[in-house]
């Protein structure tokens, strides 16, 4: 890293843009066709509430075309889960060895696999030994190691970005001497190549609810291409290069390479995440950018600062002359950008404690709130003796801006939290979501939407089709939802037609949450009648 | 014992009950190549409506239906091809009646009436298994569509709106 010598470093060039020119070109050619169609559930023995006498050997799912497993699970009566390892595909049907005799109750047969297109398709079958019990409550099981690998990931990402690349600028346009923070910089540009592919990975697992050990499958990476995230690798992978080059490249390029790097780490953020993804995204975008960029000028100065401060004070000054002159203008864009998106996310400042997105919030803003206070000592009382060559004060300085450092690394940690929680903007958007369920038998097939897919007042439409997929013109078609063990009687109603070859039903009140049936009268002819039906998870709120 | 007895007591009067208030066919069995007369008894309107027709649907297999005529009602029948040709009195057949109308009557619904037909039942269809007659009762806009089958396997008691039928015994 230190030796510099320009034949070489033209080379790498070169080498560089060969790399990045394959990687987008595979990133390109693996992105799926969107032909396939998902695969739909067709069958599971045991059915979905068949009472058995005794414990099954095995257990099978079949689906409408093949697909490959990703989570089996077996819940027991009691709630306790039993991962299902064991299984053969056969053609379109997953075969499940039984790995214990279940004792009486009712279980819960749970799966997530991916059908051909790379897209998951979950779902889950109630069955009962000797006699049905109350169903067990199905949590939603959270994967720890897999979610702390996402948060480590998504650290070095940050350091890549905003110590790196951000400390790769400062070297570039405000050192004095670019040798001192050269390695630290270079590590944490490493750290970002080595988080930048892991997190894509990553990414694809938590996509498809893998765990940790399927890291390496292609379907993992199939899944992670498709997101919007591997815009974020992709650029900050170019970025984190550019940086890389401009620590080793010729002195006449150093300038541009680091204000490239820089500009595309603010681009890389603003591709993808809860931030960027909220509308209106012609104003949440071009912020995400100036607070990325913002951040990484700010943090990126900090160590090679500090180091420069306590090595050779004498030739720090006229860092943290440059520094200091340019950190004002850059504070305030940095502190707008994020009041404005915080604004943007939270929508009500009640979401700010009642939920954990506005928890982690808060724990940012006290964080930010002692830096900035740190901040403002370090600009107002300590920059000018410094400057002016107090040594005592440069070692206050270089300290204090140690403890920045801490405290900015705190607060990437934080921020690499909000990975995990959804924006009250998003549950907002979240409580509004259908509940969709696909029903396919020999006579028919339909997909019933609830909207939304909380109890309440809702509305239900329905897409009919032969069993074979072929149009069906049914003449009438009638929506049944029951719930027998509520003691709440069937919800009957006639579906109209409005027009667009779906059938609908306005006004439909389901009075609780939980596990419908939902079941549809077919009328196909005057005398001949199809009825389907399917359970429905009607969601609290 | 007592509470026993009064339980199935109960059910059996609830059973007859649920039973009754289906449209029916008076004979529930008959023997395969017999001349068969139906007689479906409707035993109320939809939902207190007056009946203001009954069509009923000829499965495969019944023969030469001949509907007897209602005063006040009109009669038609919807004629059409046998999915295969069957040989009665030395005649083959390949066409008949499909479906049977009798419509612009009116019913109330506290009222009881019969419609009747009679037809032969080849001597193909086969013994031991039941064979269902879907009718549809229209009460001027709304109808009532008895035209359940039950799947195999399936109780019939649990359908809401099962077609009439009848079991097939063997020939004599």
């Amino acid at each position: 890293m230190n030796a510099i010598q320009p034949p070489s470093t033209i080379r790498r060039i070169g080498l560089l843009a060969w790399l990045l020119a394959a990687v987008m070109a595979i990133a390109v050619l693996a992105l799926p066709g969107r032909a396939f169609a998902h695969a739909a559930l067709v069958a599971t023995d045991p059915s979905d509430g068949a009472v058995l006498a005794q414990s099954p050997k095995r257990f099978s799912i079949t689906f409408s075309e093949p697909v490959s497993p990703l989570v089996l699970t077996l819940v027991r009566p009691d709630g306790s889960q039993l991962p299902l390892t064991f299984f053969r595909l056969n053609d379109q049907t997953v075969e499940i060895d039984n790995p214990e005799t279940l004792r009486s109750g009712t279980h819960v047969l749970s799966w997530r696999v991916v059908s051909v297109d790379g897209h998951p398709v979950g779902g889950s079958a109630l069955f009962s030994i000797g006699a049905p019990s109350a169903p067990p409550v199905v949590g939603q099981a959270v994967d720890w190691t897999l979610r702390a690998a996402i948060w480590v990931g998504k650290l070095f990402l940050y350091a890549g970005f905003f110590l790196g690349i951000g400390g790769a600028f400062s070297l570039a346009w405000l050192a004095e001497d670019r040798r001192l923070g050269q390695r630290f910089v270079a590590t944490a540009l490493l750290l970002g190549l080595v988080g930048a592919p892991l997190s894509l990975g990553l990414q694809g697992l938590d996509g498809l609810g893998a765990p940790l050990a399927r890291f390496a499958s292609p379907t993992v990476w199939k899944t992670a291409l498709e997101t919007s995230f591997v815009w974020t690798v992709l650029i900050g992978l170019i970025a984190l290069g550019l940086a890389l080059l401009s620590l080793a490249g010729p002195a006449s390029l150093r300038k541009l390479l680091a204000t490239l790097a820089l500009l595309g780490a603010g681009a890389a953020l603003a591709a993808s995440g809860h931030a960027s993804a909220a509308e209106p995204r012609w104003l949440t975008r071009p912020l995400v950018f100036l607070h990325g960029t913002a951040i990484a000028f700010w943090a990126g100065a900090l160590a090679p600062l500090g180091l420069a401060l306590r090595r050779q004070p004498s030739e720090a000054q006229l860092f943290l002359r440059r520094f200091s002159r340019a950190i004002l203008p850059v504070v305030a864009v940095l502190a707008a950008s994020g009041i404005v998106l915080a604004i943007i996310q939270v929508q009500q400042p009640a979401a700010l404690i009642d939920t954990s997105y506005g928890r982690l919030l808060l724990v940012k803003l006290a964080l930010l709130l002692f830096l900035f206070t740190l901040a403002a000592v370090n600009r107002w009382t300590l920059t000018k003796p410094a400057e002016a060559g107090d040594t005592e004060v440069q070692r206050r300085l270089a300290r204090s801006i140690r403890i920045e450092v801490v405290i900015v690394l705190a607060i990437f940690g934080v921020a690499a939290g909000w990975r995990f929680t959804p924006p009250p903007r998003a549950l907002a958007i979240a409580a509004t979501q259908p509940v969709s369920i696909h029903i396919h038998t020999l006579q028919a097939m339909a997909d019933l939407s609830i909207t939304p897919g909380h109890a309440g007042q809702t509305a239900a439409s329905m897409m009919i089709m032969t069993g074979d997929f072929g149009p069906l013109d049914a003449k009438q078609v009638t929506l049944v939802l029951s719930k027998p063990e509520s003691g709440i009687e069937a919800i009957k109603r006639p579906a109209f037609k409005p027009g667009d070859g779906t059938w609908r039903v306005d006004n439909l009140v389901i009075p609780v949450p939980g596990r419908w049936n939902a079941r549809l009268d077919i009328l196909v002819s005057d005398f001949e009648l199809v009825k389907i039906e399917a359970p429905i998870e009607i969601r609290a709120e | 014992m007592k509470t026993y007895l009064f339980a199935a007591g109960a059910l059996l009067a609830l059973g007859t009950n649920a039973a009754l208030a289906h449209i029916t066919l008076e004979t529930q069995e008959a023997a395969v190549g017999s001349t068969y007369k139906a007689v479906l008894r409707v035993p109320h309107g939809c939902e207190g409506k007056a009946t203001t027709a009954v069509r009923v649907q000829i499965p495969e297999g019944v023969i030469s239906v001949k509907p007897m005529p209602k005063p006040g009602w009109t009669l038609q029948t919807k004629k059409g091809k046998y999915e295969k040709s069957y040989q009665l009195y030395g005649e083959t057949l390949t066409t008949g009646v499909k479906e049977v109308d009798w419509s612009g009557g009116n019913l109330p619904d506290e009222f009881y009436d019969e419609f009747v037909f009679r037809a032969s039942l080849a001597a193909d269809l086969p013994a031991g298994q039941m064979l269902y007659f879907p009718v549809v009762q229209e009460c001027g806009d709304a109808a009532a569509r008895w035209i359940e089958i039950p799947a195999a396997g399936q109780d019939e008691d649990s359908l809401e709106t099962p077609a009439p039928g009848i079991k097939l015994l063997p020939k004599k």
